[in-house]
């Protein structure tokens, strides 16, 4: 399994497209920086393809005040989260 | 486990910089070994000695020095990527004639080459890019 990392919006970004074109059964996706953006409930449907392996991290998400805006489908983690994700990954890949 | 990171963003200019080092110390604290983060592209001005943010704002350079004296990790940068920006360490700059240096211990000049090894080495390596 591998942990795909996004830090680019849907909405301003077609690299998402990428990222979701190469990602196999297992993989999970995580977005942060900008890319929590595709967390909110009207972004979200671009990431439908992987729902249940999706991640936002959550400092991103509070540092733009979206905490309470995220759709209920993406799976919030902290930082420490977002390091037990690699652990439990084979390799990382990061899109940007 | 052995963690490596790569970064390849500027400080202050993306959230690179900030992210890698809000991992790192994440990934420590956890009980992880972060063997190296790795300079690249942009990522090298995170290197220079001379930076002198405001006091009351994050000072990047000393975090990293922090993870060096703290952890033993070792702060590479790519040598390639640091000249062409002006960022030369003493030897660096003694070879190319100029006057003064802008990158000092715990940080080293290396190659893509030690990068590679870094991904063969560790574990885990994470990239937190612009």
């Amino acid at each position: 399994m591998i942990l795909h990392i996004l830090n680019r919006s849907p909405g301003t970004s077609l690299v998402y497209r990428d990222t979701l074109s190469a990602m196999g059964p297992e993989d999970r996706l995580l977005l942060i920086e900008d890319g929590v953006l595709g967390a909110l409930t009207s972004q979200v449907r671009h990431f439908q393809s992987v729902e249940g392996r999706l991640f936002a991290l959550r400092e991103d998400l509070a540092s733009r005040g979206l905490e309470g805006r995220c759709d209920e489908t993406v799976q919030v983690v902290d930082v420490d989260g977002f390091v037990t994700l690699t652990e439990e990954a084979d390799k990382t890949v990061s899109w940007f | 486990m052995r963690y490596g990171l790569l970064v390849q963003g500027a400080p202050y200019s993306s959230q690179a910089s900030h992210s890698a080092l809000r991992f790192a110390t994440a990934l420590i604290a956890r009980g992880h070994q972060l063997e190296c983060v790795f300079f690249y592209h942009d990522g090298v001005y995170n290197a220079s000695r001379l930076a002198a943010p405001p006091q009351d704002e994050p000072h990047l350079v000393d975090a990293w020095r922090g993870l060096n004296a703290g952890h033993g990790t070792q702060l590479q940068v790519c040598i390639a990527a640091a000249l062409r920006r002006g960022l030369l360490d003493e030897r660096e700059s003694a070879r190319h004639g100029k006057t003064g240096h802008s990158i000092e211990p715990p940080f080293e000049l290396t190659g893509l080459g030690q990068l590679v090894d870094l991904g063969n080495q560790v574990d885990r390596l994470v990239t937190f890019a612009p």
